[in-house]
């Protein structure tokens, strides 16, 4: 089963939509989780969501609880939120793109997409990761080919993932692919 | 039109009535059995109502509840607080169950429960437009741009994608509806327009905006996200191309679209839910609008309370994500929406629904006239070009005065 963790967002249903190819997919607000379910659960994803990775203190305990001991995946704030827990810093962007297809390209750290070279995805991030960000295991896989924003990370050791852009929106056309990729490391 | 003595016998009269817009032509309601004012507590009981109608009938007219959810019942539903306002004094929401329907095409057919319906006039009264002061707007230019940068502010923090400004146009004046109505359907006769007069209000709406079609088991949405001037210059297929090649038009339409098949896809099976047009234009008098329609299948035993929960109020009027965006709006607001950004509609013994969403709409209350207009901040927005925007969705409706 795949635990969905919604930061009361407007795209979380395609998420748990585009998930469903895959398992049976929980659904629960970030404030009202279901341990039960979740101890049950093989994977858990960190949606998007309006704000800030310190807004949501729930989540981040939960990062810190599960990290290593389940599959993570973050998306957009669940990406940030992940990464405000490895001590990175989550700051303002210059240029926003909300609901724009952007190219992406896909670098040589990454193990899950290797062999790829680029994916045309939908982003609607406000914030973005502060680089220089240094990290023992957590490596940057992808990056705007434009603006050079982190797109995505992996920990192939823990098993936590995440993606800046949004791999259910329809500006992604290989979302689906993504997805397969992340459930089946 | 052909003339119809009955029909404008109903016209002349005080009766309750209801007008909807169909594909080829009008449906028009009357001679109400029943008529139920919604607020907070009463909307549980509503819904079980609901559930009551899909029972065989042998009546001529089915049972069929239409009427609207106002703006703050529907923000209650889904638990988002309003704050700061004056308390309302407008219904929260009404619908009303007809016995008699008559339908306006190239014939007139009219259906009814009642044997006498031709002769349930009580009296005759002869409403007439009556403005009694020039419209105000409850925003000048200087504090909409004031809102204006507050919400871009919020933008950049992340707190919402997309955000709507609401300003207000009122005066103080009486209204023939029914007049009124019919002359601004000569212009602007826009696929989800709708009248209602009651005692002691009344709407007027040319509203373009499809937000749930329900047919069994199939659901669509229509929604508006684009909005362009129309010049003796422009035609359909410029107007196309000025939003596929506005970056900022299409990114707010994009974000719209993301939205509503998320809507869809709390109440649809999985994979059922697919853009089945994505970004076409619609001309209206003074207007373009870029649309997209999105269909899914209902999962089973989806009950009306929770389509209506998921789909309302109609995120394309509301920005993006709806919730935090909603909070926002409300902070803001100083005034009631009333009906604005509510939705007009029906559900029938089919449980099958039509709902629009309320804009482009009079509000004649207390001898109040209101009309209220929204349009997008996104982060590439302008304060004048928004605030032009507004002006030009309520141009149609300012003019019939």
């Amino acid at each position: 089963m795949i635990y969905i963790v919604d930061h009361q967002d407007s795209f979380t249903y395609n998420l748990v939509h585009l998930l469903s190819n895959f398992d049976k997919v929980y659904v629960s607000n970030y404030s009202n989780i279901n341990y039960s379910e979740l101890r049950k659960s093989k994977v858990i994803v960190l949606s998007p969501g309006p704000g800030e990775p310190k807004n949501y203190p729930e989540t981040s305990s939960l990062y810190k609880k599960y990290k290593g001991k389940k599959k993570i995946l973050g998306i957009c704030l669940g990406f940030q939120q992940i990464l405000y827990n490895e001590n990175g810093k989550i700051v303002k962007q210059k240029k926003i793109f909300h609901g724009h297809q952007s190219q992406i390209d896909i670098l040589k750290s990454s193990k899950l997409f290797k062999g790829l070279k680029s994916f045309k995805v939908g982003k609607y991030h406000s914030l973005k990761l502060k680089e220089p960000f240094k990290s023992k295991d957590i490596f940057i896989t992808m990056r705007c080919a434009e603006t050079k924003t982190a797109m995505a990370i992996e920990n192939i050791k823990k098993k936590v993932y995440g993606f800046q852009f949004h791999p259910e929106s329809f500006l992604t056309p290989n979302g689906k692919f993504i997805i397969k990729k992340i459930l089946s490391a | 039109m052909k003339r119809n003595l009955y029909l404008e016998k109903l016209y002349n009269s005080n009766k309750p009535l209801i007008i909807y817009k169909v594909k080829d032509g009008y449906n028009l309601f009357t001679d109400f059995s029943e008529k139920i004012k919604l607020n907070k507590n009463k909307l549980n009981n509503f819904f079980k109502k609901i559930d009551k109608l899909k029972r065989p009938s042998k009546k001529k007219v089915k049972d069929i509840y239409i009427g609207f959810f106002g703006y703050r019942l529907l923000c209650g539903l889904i638990d988002v607080k309003k704050i700061k306002q004056p308390p309302i004094t407008f219904p929260d929401g009404a619908f009303y169950k007809p016995q008699t329907i008559i339908k306006i095409r190239k014939k007139i057919t009219i259906q009814s429960n009642l044997k006498n319906y031709q002769n349930l006039f009580k009296k005759q009264t002869f409403a007439t437009t009556n403005i009694l002061t020039p419209f105000k707007v409850n925003l000048n230019f200087e504090k909409y741009k004031k809102i204006f940068y507050q919400f871009s502010k919020n933008i950049k923090e992340g707190k919402t994608y997309q955000i709507k400004i609401c300003t207000k146009y009122s005066n103080k004046s009486k209204i023939d509806p029914v007049i009124m109505f019919w002359k601004l359907m000569k212009t602007n006769a826009a696929s989800e327009s709708f009248m209602i007069r009651d005692k002691n209000y009344s709407i007027v709406s040319c509203s373009p905006e499809t937000l749930i079609e329900k047919k069994g088991q199939y659901i669509t949405t229509k929604p508006i996200a684009g909005t362009m001037r129309k010049t003796k210059k422009t035609n359909l297929t410029k107007a196309l191309y000025f939003f596929k090649n506005n970056i900022k038009e299409t990114k707010e339409h994009n974000m719209i679209v993301d939205m509503e098949r998320s809507d869809l896809s709390k109440i649809c099976k999985y994979n059922s839910v697919k853009i089945t047009k994505l970004k076409f234009v619609e001309e209206h008098k003074h207007l373009y609008h870029y649309v997209s329609e999105i269909r899914g299948k209902l999962k089973k035993n989806i009950t009306t309370k929770q389509i209506i929960k998921s789909m309302m109020p109609g995120g394309s009027v509301i920005g993006c994500p709806k919730i935090s965006t909603l909070n926002l709006l409300n902070k803001q607001e100083k005034d009631n929406r009333n009906i604005f950004t509510g939705s007009f509609g029906y559900i029938n013994s089919r449980l099958d629904m039509r709902f629009n969403i309320i804009i482009r709409s009079i509000l004649n209350y207390k001898n109040k006239s209101e009309i209220s207009v929204a349009s997008g901040v996104v982060i590439d927005s302008t304060p004048k070009k928004e605030f032009n925007e507004n002006y030009i969705k309520a141009k149609s409706l300012l003019n019939l005065f």
